[in-house]
C-alpha cells in the first residue's frame, strides 16, 4: 500500500512532433483504486508503462510514498502489473509463474511455498498449480496473472486492461472479484481500461484522459453527474448523454427554453437562473437517457420536470429498460422507459423530462457551463 | 474436421499423390543405387546390372572406405576426415547457434538506436557468396596463426553462420509478446535472467532449426574445407573428393559409394532426429502463439 504522485508527466516519443502525454498531474492516495479511462491511443497505456518504469518520461516526476522513482528501474519500484494478454511464462507451471518474482528476489524456499499457497487459496487456483498456462482457460489465466502480482505484495498494483480478453459473462465475474480483492486487501491500484462500465463500477476515482491530457479527475459520481466537458459527458454513460440545442428565453423573469418534437409540438422547460448570462443565445442541453422517462407519479409537479408528447422513432428493449429514440429540436435523443410502459415506434408518447440533473454547454465549446 | 474432408479420393487428389510419388522415386533412386552398389563386391559390379541387388551382401567396401582406401598418397580411408568434420561441425554449430540466439534476443527485445540497420547489414551475410571472402579470410586466418587448422575452419563457419542463426532467432523472438519481457522485468529479472529463464526454454523449435540448418551447411561444405584446411585438418567432403579422384588401378565404385554414404549419414541422422521441429520451427514465427 502506497501513495503515488504523478507530477507534470510529459512524454514525447523519439522524433515525434506530437506529445503523447501533455503534463499529467495525479495524486493517488494509499489504498485508492484509480481508473485511467480514455479512447485507444489517448496515452493511458503510455502513462501506465511510465509508472511501471517500462518507459521513460520526457518531463515530470513519479513519486511512490514520497520517494522519487522517475529514473528507477522497474524492479526497484516495487510494482506489480497485470497485463491484458496475461503474459504468463509459457514454459513454467502456474506455481513457477507465481514464484518467479519471489525466487529472483531470493526469498527462502519455505516462504515462497507458503506465499504461493496463500495466493492460490485467495484466488481459488489451488488445483491448477501444477498446470502449464496453455492448459488453462482465459479466466483461469487471468487469475494466475493476478496471483503472480499478489504474491510479491508490492506497494502498487497496475492493471492494464486485464478483462478485455474475457467473454462478457466472465468479465463481469472477474470485475466483482477484483473489487472484492481490493476491498479485502486495501491495496493501491491503478487500472487502465477503455470500458466505461468497468471504470464506473470499480473506481474510487476516475481519470478521463484524451489526447494525452487529463480531462477530468473525480469520483464516478462526479464524473457522471458533473462532467467537466462535452467529451467526458459523452464518453461515460451508455447510451451516451444527448445534447439538445436550445435558445435561452426569458419569460417574465424566469428563464425557459422551448423543446420541439418531431411532430412540431412545442413545450417549454424551465432553466436555472444561473444561465441568465446566456439569454437570447443558443446553448446545448446535456441530458442522460434516464432523465427522459414515461410520466412518473412521484416526480410530477416538481420544479424541474415537464411533460410533453414526443414521437418514438425506435425502441431497443434491453430487459430491465426499453431504450427509445426520439427527436427534440431536430436532434436525436435517447430516453429510458419502463418495459411495462408500452410505446409504439412511430407513435407519439407522453414523456417526462427531468432537468434537475441536466448540464449545459455553450454552443461550439467543450467546457461545461458552471451553474 | 480435416480428416472428414480428406478421406475422399478425388481425381485431383490422385494426381497429387502420383506426382509426389514420382518426385519421391526420382529423389530416392540415386540413393538406392548408391546403397546397393556399396554392398556389392567389385566382381559383382563388373558383371551385374546397375540396379540389381548384390549377389552377396558384402561390408568389405564400407570397411575399406572407412579405414584403408587411398586418399591421395595416404591409405587410411575416410575415418580421419570424418572425425575432422565432427571436430569442426559440432563446435561451429553450437557456437553459431548460441551467438544467433543472443543476437536475435537483443535485436528483437532490447532494441537500440540503429538496431534495425544493424540487422539489415547482418542479413547481407546471408547473400554473400562463399567465393567472395576466400582471399580476405585466408589472409585473416594467416595473420591470426590459424591457417590450416580446425579452429580456423570453426571460426569461418561461425562467422558465416551467425547471419542465418541471427535471422532465425530474431524472427522467432519477434513473435514472442513483449508483455512477457515487461512482466519479467517487473518481477525483477534482468537481461540474462529473462533470456535464460523465459526465452530459452521456449526456443526449442528454433534451436532445432538452427542445429539442422547449420549442421547441414557446415558438414556439406567443400569450398572452405579445401581452401582453409590441409592435411590432417581436412573435413570429410575433401576426403571423399580425394578418395574418388585417386586413381590407382581399377575404379572401385563400391568403395566410392560407401564413402559417399559415410559422408552423407550424419546430416541424414540429424534430420531424422530433429526433423519434426524443422517445419514447425520455420513456420512458427509467422503465427502468433
Amino acid at each position: 500500500m502506497a501513495q503515488l504522485q504523478l507530477k507534470g508527466i510529459r512524454k514525447t516519443y523519439g522524433n515525434a512532433v506530437q506529445e503523447t502525454l501533455k503534463g499529467i498531474d495525479i495524486n493517488i492516495e494509499s489504498g485508492e483504486f484509480l481508473i485511467l479511462v480514455g479512447p485507444s491511443g489517448c496515452g493511458k497505456s503510455t502513462l501506465m508503462n511510465s509508472i511501471a518504469g517500462l518507459e521513460t518520461v520526457t518531463e515530470g516526476s513519479i513519486l511512490i510514498d514520497g520517494r522519487d522513482v522517475t529514473n528507477a528501474e522497474p524492479k526497484d519500484r516495487d510494482i506489480a502489473m497485470v497485463f491484458q494478454s496475461y503474459a504468463l511464462y509459457p514454459t513454467m507451471t502456474v506455481r513457477e509463474n507465481i514464484a518467479f518474482g519471489l525466487k529472483i528476489r531470493r526469498m527462502p524456499k519455505e516462504e515462497i511455498d507458503a506465499e504461493v499457497e496463500r495466493v492460490a487459496k485467495l484466488l481459488q487456483i489451488e488445483p491448477l498449480l501444477d498446470r502449464k498456462p496453455s492448459q488453462l482457460s482465459g479466466g483461469q489465466q487471468q487469475r494466475v496473472a493476478m496471483g503472480r502480482a499478489l504474491a510479491r505484495r508490492p506497494k502498487l498494483y497496475l492493471f492494464d486492461e486485464p478483462l478485455s480478453n474475457l467473454d462478457a459473462k466472465l468479465r463481469v465475474e472477474m470485475r466483482t472479484e477484483i473489487k472484492r480483492l481490493h476491498q479485502r486487501l486495501g491495496t493501491t491500484i491503478v487500472y487502465v481500461t477503455h470500458d466505461q462500465i468497468e471504470a464506473m463500477t470499480l473506481a474510487d476515482r476516475i481519470a478521463v484522459i484524451k489526447d494525452g491530457e487529463l480531462l477530468q479527475l473525480g469520483s464516478p459520481k462526479e464524473i457522471y453527474e458533473r462532467p467537466s466537458c462535452r467529451y467526458v459527458a459523452s464518453f461515460i454513460g451508455s447510451p451516451a448523454m444527448s445534447f439538445i440545442p436550445l435558445t435561452v428565453e426569458s419569460d417574465g423573469g424566469n428563464l425557459r427554453a422551448s423543446l420541439r418534437s418531431a411532430d412540431g409540438e412545442q413545450i417549454y422547460v424551465p432553466l436555472p437562473e444561473t444561465l441568465a448570462a446566456y439569454e437570447g443565445k443558443e446553448i446545448h442541453l446535456g441530458i442522460r437517457p434516464e432523465h427522459i422517462t414515461q410520466p412518473l407519479a412521484h416526480k410530477a409537479g416538481q420544479e424541474a420536470t415537464s411533460s410533453g408528447k414526443f414521437r418514438i422513432e425506435v425502441t431497443e428493449p434491453t430487459g430491465p429498460d426499453v431504450m427509445a429514440l426520439i427527436k427534440i429540436n431536430d436532434t436525436e435523443v435517447h430516453c429510458r422507459l419502463d418495459p411495462d410502459h408500452t410505446v409504439d415506434p412511430g407513435e407519439p408518447a407522453e414523456l417526462m423530462i427531468d432537468l434537475s440533473r441536466a448540464v449545459y454547454f455553450e454552443a461550439g465549446k467543450e467546457a461545461r457551463i458552471d451553474i | 474436421m480435416a480428416s472428414q474432408i480428406e478421406k475422399k479420393l478425388t481425381p485431383s487428389r490422385i494426381l497429387i499423390y502420383a506426382t509426389l510419388l514420382l518426385a519421391c522415386v526420382a529423389y530416392l533412386i540415386p540413393v538406392f543405387i548408391m546403397i546397393i552398389t556399396s554392398f556389392k563386391t567389385t566382381g559383382d559390379i563388373r558383371s551385374g546390372n546397375l540396379i540389381s541387388f548384390p549377389e552377396v551382401w558384402s561390408f568389405e567396401a564400407w570397411a575399406k572406405a572407412w579405414s584403408t582406401a587411398c586418399t591421395g598418397v595416404q591409405c587410411n580411408g575416410v575415418s580421419g576426415f570424418f572425425w575432422n568434420s565432427i571436430k569442426m561441425a559440432v563446435p561451429a554449430v553450437l557456437i553459431s547457434t548460441a551467438l544467433g540466439a543472443i543476437n536475435g534476443y537483443v535485436l528483437s527485445k532490447w532494441r537500440f538506436r540503429g538496431s534495425d540497420i544493424f540487422f539489415s547489414l547482418l542479413l547481407f551475410g546471408c547473400f554473400l557468396p562463399f567465393q567472395v571472402i576466400l582471399l580476405p579470410m585466408a589472409a585473416t586466418l594467416g595473420k591470426m596463426g590459424l591457417a590450416n587448422t580446425t579452429t580456423g575452419l570453426v571460426i569461418v563457419h561461425v562467422v558465416y553462420g551467425v547471419a542465418f542463426t541471427t535471422l532465425f532467432f530474431r524472427n522467432f523472438y519477434v513473435g514472442v509478446p513483449d508483455a512477457l519481457i515487461k512482466a519479467a522485468r517487473l518481477d525483477g529479472a534482468g537481461f540474462v535472467t529473462i533470456f535464460v529463464r523465459i526465452l530459452l526454454p521456449m526456443s526449442v523449435p528454433i534451436i532445432m532449426v538452427c542445429f539442422i540448418w547449420q549442421f547441414t551447411q557446415i558438414w556439406n561444405d567443400f569450398l572452405f574445407g579445401v581452401v582453409f584446411a590441409s592435411g590432417d585438418s581436412q573435413p570429410i567432403t575433401v576426403g571423399l573428393n580425394n578418395l574418388v579422384n585417386t586413381s590407382t588401378g581399377v575404379k572401385e565404385y563400391n568403395v566410392d559409394m560407401a564413402a559417399a554414404m559415410i559422408a552423407a549419414l550424419p546430416t541424414l541422422v540429424v534430420y531424422v532426429l530433429a526433423g519434426k521441429y524443422f517445419i514447425r520451427g520455420l513456420t512458427s514465427g509467422a503465427v502468433k502463439g
